[in-house]
């Protein structure tokens, strides 16, 4: 989503904020990863976010104009990352793909 | 000869189908099987009287209840994440963070049980629920609540709108009216409102704006909004006689313009749904024009009237069934979401 960062941002005056999260597993940060990334930030202008993952860790990157636009940002996505990392205790572990079509196996 | 762990395996023809909806004060999971409801738990975000319902203090007790909902629906019908087939959860329209509140635990139960996703419109929930309890074969739908207000008519793979509101919903209408005269939210406005229209005795004229298949309900609250305070206070009249009265006028325009709609689609059948579908007086009146024109009214109970997870299930039944599903890439929630945007692949 957002370009890579370089020494223009900084002299344009963009703010950055970069959060890495770590999993248990590279699975669940991909599934993570694909839960978070759907939504559109509410207000399109002045914010951008980036999600990827990297081994086990999902890593957040935020760009933004305004210190009160990327505090809301990332507030709210705190929130929805401990909703999901909640989620994910209460129902996981994660379906072994290979077994997922054996549904007698299941636990 | 089954055990526990194997259950499934008996119903192995079968499709079930877990919903997901919380795009207004509501947060509830139900899973349907069939046809048949096998659980529908459900909690309401209730705000003292006087006050509304904001967004981010919705999402929040969404969040704090939806995973203790989520289990209740699965212990109440006996199943297991492995039983289900599909997870269905409200794609919109509605209120942008409870919507996505809702949308992230649907999104991560999916991959985390390796299930399909279905995102599902809101309003077609509704209509799908309605179709499945009441058995209508096809009905002119009048759809009410508090934030929508639609009169839908199946035709051609799509529901299409034939009339609805230009600005505001009637159960928006009804529960800011609430507000000014600070009737409790508990359990809803409008039930509030019905009660204590049941001892109105005098009728107040208020403003009744139709607009060809339309309605508009902005300047009849803005009337009652600023008359109301003086009116009680000079005992022209009492609350009761205002909620009777302005249950009467709405009520009016929304059978008003379902007549207009049966009329053009030479329609028998009318089926009420959305939570102000559960107002008696509003069955009523309908019920009354619907026997003027030998036509039959269909309407359900609260349980599926106000907004409730089952109906997403449900509609997510028959499009699962119809064969579709949804990306995770595109399963981002949506404020505005037309009933008519969605192909009604399972219908002919």
């Amino acid at each position: 989503m957002a370009a890579p960062c370089t020494e223009n941002n900084h002299k344009q005056g963009k703010l950055e904020f970069v959060l890495d999260v770590p999993f248990p597993s590279s699975r669940e940060a991909s599934i993570a990863l694909q839960s978070l990334s759907p939504d559109r930030e509410p207000r399109k202008g002045g914010i951008s976010k980036e999600l990827t993952v990297s081994g086990c860790t999902l890593s957040v990157r935020w760009r933004a104009d305004e210190a009160r636009i990327l505090r809301v940002s990332v507030g709210s996505f705190m929130d929805h990352l401990s909703l999901v990392m909640e989620t994910m205790e209460a129902f996981g572990p994660p379906v072994s793909v290979t077994t997922q079509t054996v549904s007698s196996t299941m636990t | 000869t089954t055990k526990d762990s194997t259950v499934s395996q008996s119903h192995t023809d079968m499709t079930v189908v877990i919903g997901f909806e919380g795009s207004a004060n509501k947060i509830g999971v139900g899973i349907v099987r069939d046809g048949e409801v096998l659980s529908n738990p459900r909690r309401t975000y209730i705000t003292p009287p006087g006050q509304g319902f904001l967004p981010s203090e919705t999402a929040r007790h969404h969040r704090s209840v939806i995973l203790t909902v989520l289990k209740e629906a699965l212990e109440e019908a006996g199943l297991k994440p492995a039983d289900v087939d599909c997870v269905a959860y409200t794609k919109g329209p509605g209120m942008g963070a409870p919507l996505v509140t809702v949308a992230l635990v649907a999104r991560t139960v999916a991959q985390l049980w390796g299930k399909p996703l279905l995102g599902v419109n809101h309003c077609i929930g509704h209509i799908e629920m309605g179709r499945l309890i009441t058995q209508a074969n096809n009905p002119t739908v009048l759809y009410v609540s508090g934030g929508n207000t639609q009169v839908i008519a199946y035709s051609e793979r799509r529901y299409r709108i034939f009339g609805e509101t230009i600005d505001i919903a009637v159960g928006n209408c009804l529960d800011r009216f609430a507000r000014v005269i600070k009737i409790s939210n508990d359990p809803s406005p409008g039930y509030n409102i019905e009660q204590m229209a049941k001892k109105g005795t005098q009728y107040v004229e208020l403003p009744y704006t139709v607009k060809g298949m339309d309605v508009s309900f902005s300047g009849i609250l803005s009337y009652i909004e600023v008359r109301s305070g003086k009116m009680l206070k000079c005992n022209q009249c009492t609350a009761e006689d205002l909620c009777f009265s302005l249950q009467e006028t709405l009520f009016s325009m929304l059978v008003e313009i379902t007549e207009r709609a049966m009329a053009h689609c030479s329609s028998q059948e009318v089926l009420i749904v959305g939570g102000v579908g559960c107002n008696l007086r509003l069955q009523e009146m309908m019920g009354v024009m619907c026997k003027e024109r030998g036509a039959k009214l269909f309407a359900t109970d609260e349980s599926f009237c106000i907004d409730n997870g089952a109906m997403i299930a449900q509609a997510g039944w028959e499009m699962f069934r119809s064969g579709q599903t949804t990306e995770l890439s595109d399963s981002w929630i949506t404020q505005r979401y037309r009933t008519d945007e969605v192909e009604v692949t399972w219908r002919d």
